[in-house]
């Protein structure tokens, strides 16, 4: 999660490494929750997150983007 | 509070975090509709980490080739040889040789044999230019501390008229810098 880019860079990266018809195709909210599924998300990470992040936003602290493109 | 990051120092402890991971995880299987997890050898589903699905918007083809960056368990691979059976294949790409010798056996499991998987860097795609019709990623390239880097490569190895699905996850909104600098977060 650290290293998540932005959705608007992750968009201009593909564009300029030449791919064209950039879209995202998906789009789905990632909470704390979601975090928690996933072992690499260590029990400290995951406290401070909850402690940190407001309540009303513990169910979106990302975006899952799925994006598609092609070579010309 | 650390600042990890040197990028070195990241990959290092990406490394580390997902060599570590007890398994079953079955993480994100819940992303996968029953078709697709039926077209998966027992047990393997208990091997995904990933973050979508891109295989589904891949539209893929009989008779094409694939790369999966960082496949990890070899999920996605295994679902791209399926669709891509006959004529095409599909290549699993990863940095950790434990993940790799276990998406073998699910894909031997599987009994596929359009599949192959790969040691190396996503930021160093060990592949000549113009040899993939499609890569997918599902979760990875969050990961990489080189990311412009994987970007040209993944274009480098596609062909005219390939295609891309990436997913992966986006962080937008502003997150605290306790969270951001957390080591685990850099793995997850």
């Amino acid at each position: 999660m650290s290293g998540a880019l932005a959705e608007r860079v992750f968009v201009e990266k593909l564009g300029r490494v030449g791919l064209r018809d950039v879209t995202v195709v998906e789009r789905r909210s990632w909470g704390i929750d979601d975090c928690a599924r996933y072992p690499l998300f260590d029990s400290e990470l995951l406290r401070l997150m909850r402690r940190l992040v407001p309540p009303a936003a513990h169910d979106r602290v990302a975006t899952v983007v799925t994006f598609t493109a092609r070579k010309p | 509070m650390r600042d990890l990051m040197h990028k070195a120092e990241i990959q290092q402890l990406v490394r580390d975090a997902y060599a570590a991971i007890q398994f079953p995880a079955a993480a994100g299987a819940v992303l996968y509709s029953r078709e697709q997890l039926g077209q998966l050898p027992p047990g393997a589903h208990e091997w995904s980490l990933g973050v979508g699905n891109p295989v589904a918007w891949a539209a893929l083809r009989p008779g094409e080739v694939v790369l999966d960056l960082g496949c990890g368990g070899g999920i996605d691979t295994i679902l791209a040889a399926r669709a891509v059976h006959p004529g095409g294949r599909a290549v699993g790409l990863d940095l950790l040789p434990e993940m790799l010798q276990r998406a073998g056996e699910h894909a031997a499991d599987a009994g596929l044999d359009n599949v192959e998987f790969i040691e190396g860097e996503m930021e160093a795609i060990p592949l000549p230019d113009a040899t993939v019709d499609v890569v997918v990623s599902n979760g990875v390239v969050n990961l990489s501390a080189r990311k412009t880097r994987v970007f040209h490569e993944l274009a480098r190895v596609l062909r005219s008229g390939g295609r891309t699905s990436l997913t992966d996850v986006i962080v937008d909104d502003h997150l605290p810098t306790e969270i951001l600098t957390h080591p685990s977060a850099w793995a997850g």
